[in-house]
């Protein structure tokens, strides 16, 4: 690689980096929380289900009440549960008898609790645990612009995945084992930021990978197929990117159901050893025609992607359609299936969470050590004063921004306990106050102060401090203390509360461990004095191994 | 450490055509790319392939024109790409109606 190349692509790293640098920070801090959505879900309204126990719900009980408020006749019924918690997906499209009455012409979206046969709007439903899962994918910006925002940001971070592995490639072994935690900060960030890039770097590139598909993989990447190769039809290319089991056609001919839902799904996941519903497709309800699709798939310790169907005619009762998760999955199946499960990592239990969150956080830490080395190796005397100034003032402002995050979440966890009213129609309002409130409090508060130093221990112990807080909460609130929902095996409430402990006592032991002073000094000495000589043999390094 | 500035092109319109060359350019490639695989192929497979693949293809796409000095070039190398993909990409979806039809 010639040193203009080298020289280009690192330029093209820092700045492609630099400019996602803030949101790409809330992108993984909210996404490594998220890892715990459904228990914090569980958490914040006391309702700890065992785990793996989706869809076992009493589906017809559920599908009366909600056929005694809701008009359903030729409607599509998806019902899902696509998270570890009570309340039931229920998502149901317009009618396609014609001469349905308004309120059937519409789409409709809402949870359903078969315990208490609730329903709740989306925005009803929207807990604390969906408020930051939401988080880290922007949904919080009207739509399309926070997704499609989201989705760019992702796409950047692969770009500044590969450019980083083209420049680092020469050095990429040898600087793995570089660390020289009593040089100069830049060097410190430096080591730090390569040897934890190189870590994480799988994790890194799937997430990157995803998370864009995820997000904007149908809006904006097949955006040209929609327009070009089916001609403006998204209907038609969404039909064909289904793997839902094809309905039959609609008669207008009503027909009163009889069955039973809860004999179907059971008859279909008794069709084969270790598989669990996933999705019940009801189409056509009410009709002659009415079907029922249940997708079946296998346990992860069986199969890591499977997709078996089993549709019934609804009128008798018999199978219609068989496909066994055992045998070959369908291409785009797996595709979907590898997607999520890669980047939910939901497929080895609360260990692989754990490791994931783990890598998650060594991702934020690699993003703040990328803009702190940006601010180092531009603080020298070749730069203007007012530069070096801006420079500093920027890296401020991200420090405040993202470390500021930490407490943020956790007054948000305490206020959730503390304040929530469960009988609130908008809960999701409060929970906006609380956090973007507190967060651009601090954030301004720390951005003032523009001590770097000041801005890391404060966060960390404010963190620390009230994240101890967050078990203690909660047990006075709900008397769910952190024994009592280990002994009664309420395991989601009980990892929350255990996260809060453990995380706050991690915290609190690195906050002990950061050397008072020595670091500050050392930026304040740093920036003044001994800048230029190791400059030029880091300079003169990487012109050696570049030619 | 930073980049060294005299390897770096400062001008606007240079880096702007490189980026947009990347981004702009670079999608509608990737784009084109697949969808003339999908019109010769299982279009199925080849759309899902799109929509993750898409990125990785489109990023490499990105990285190229910064190895050109001059990304005009880049621009006028992607145009000529863009133009022969879109005519192949034309030409087999208007004249070959029985591959629409098996869709």
């Amino acid at each position: 690689m010639s040193n203009r190349i080298y020289n280009v692509l690192f330029h093209t790293h820092t700045i492609s980096g630099l400019v996602i640098s803030v949101a790409l920070f809330v992108i993984f801090f909210a996404g490594s929380i998220s890892f715990f959505r459904d228990d914090i879900v569980n958490w914040e309204r006391q309702q700890p289900i065992v785990n793996n126990t989706q869809m076992d719900v009493d589906f017809d009980t559920m599908m009366d009440s909600i056929a005694a408020s809701t008009p359903l006749y030729g409607r599509d019924i998806t019902l899902s549960q696509i998270h570890q918690e009570r309340r039931v997906m229920v998502s149901i499209t317009p009618s396609k008898d014609t001469t349905a009455e308004e309120a059937a012409q519409a789409r409709a979206f809402f949870y359903q609790d078969p315990a208490t046969q609730k329903s709740y709007s989306y925005f009803q439903d929207i807990t604390l645990g969906e408020f930051i899962y939401r988080l880290h994918f922007f949904a919080q910006i009207p739509y399309p612009y926070g997704y499609t925002l989201a989705g760019i940001v992702a796409f950047f971070f692969l770009f500044a995945i590969v450019t980083g592995v083209i420049v680092h490639w020469k050095k990429i072994i040898s600087n793995f084992y570089l660390f020289r935690p009593r040089a100069k900060l830049k060097t410190v960030w430096t080591d730090a930021h390569t040897a934890l890039g190189l870590i994480g770097l799988p994790f890194q590139f799937i997430y990157a990978v995803t998370g864009a598909t995820l997000i904007i993989g149908s809006t904006i990447m097949l955006s040209t197929a929609t327009s070009f190769f089916y001609d403006g039809n998204s209907q038609a290319m969404y039909k064909d990117l289904s793997t839902d089991v094809a309905a039959l056609p609609f008669t207008n001919n009503p027909m009163t159901f009889k069955g039973s839902f809860n004999n179907m799904i059971a008859e279909a996941e008794s069709q084969w050893e270790d598989v669990y519903a996933n999705k019940v497709v009801i189409q056509n309800y009410g009709d002659a025609n009415m079907q029922v699709a249940v997708d079946v798939k296998p346990i992860n310790k069986k199969q890591f992607s499977g997709l078996g169907q089993v549709a019934f005619k609804a009128s008798n009762g018999q199978i219609v359609f068989k496909r066994t998760p055992y045998g070959e999955t369908p291409y785009i199946a797996s595709v979907q299936d590898f997607l999520i499960k890669l980047h939910y990592g939901n497929f080895g239990g609360y260990a692989l969470k754990v490791i994931y969150f783990f890598f998650g956080i060594i991702t934020c830490f690699v993003i703040i050590s990328g803009v702190l080395i940006w601010v180092e190796a531009r603080d020298k005397k070749s730069n203007t004063v007012f530069k070096r100034k801006a420079n500093k003032w920027v890296a401020s402002i991200f420090l405040a921004i993202s470390l500021s995050m930490y407490p943020v979440t956790v007054i948000s966890f305490l206020a959730i306990k503390l304040f929530k009213n469960v009988n609130d129609p908008a809960p999701h309002l409060f929970i906006y106050k609380v956090y973007f409130l507190s967060w651009l409090v601090l954030s301004v508060l720390f951005s003032i102060k523009k001590n770097n130093y000041f801005t890391n221990k404060w966060c960390l112990i404010s963190g620390s401090i009230l994240g101890f807080m967050v078990p203690i909460a909660n047990g006075i609130v709900t008397g769910d203390w952190l024994w009592t929902t280990f002994n009664e095996q309420q395991i989601q409430i009980f990892v929350v509360d255990a996260f809060w402990l453990i995380t706050s006592i991690v915290t609190l032991i690195i906050c002990f461990k950061l050397k008072p002073g020595k670091n500050k000094t050392a930026t304040a000495t740093e920036s003044t004095t001994k800048k230029d000589k190791p400059k030029k043999q880091f300079k003169s390094k990487v012109k050696a191994k570049a030619v | 450490m930073p980049a060294n500035k005299k390897y770096l092109n400062p001008s606007f319109h240079q880096r702007f055509a490189k980026i947009t060359a990347g981004f702009i350019g670079g999608f509608l490639i990737t784009s084109l790319l697949f969808l003339i695989f999908a019109l010769l192929t299982d279009h199925v497979a080849i759309l899902i392939t799109l929509k993750f693949a898409g990125f990785i293809v489109w990023c490499t796409l990105m990285i190229l024109p910064f190895l050109f000095e001059n990304g005009w070039k880049a621009w006028a190398f992607y145009f000529i790409a863009l133009l022969v993909l879109g005519a192949t990409f034309y030409f087999l979806k208007s004249t070959s109606p029985e591959l629409l039809s098996a869709l």
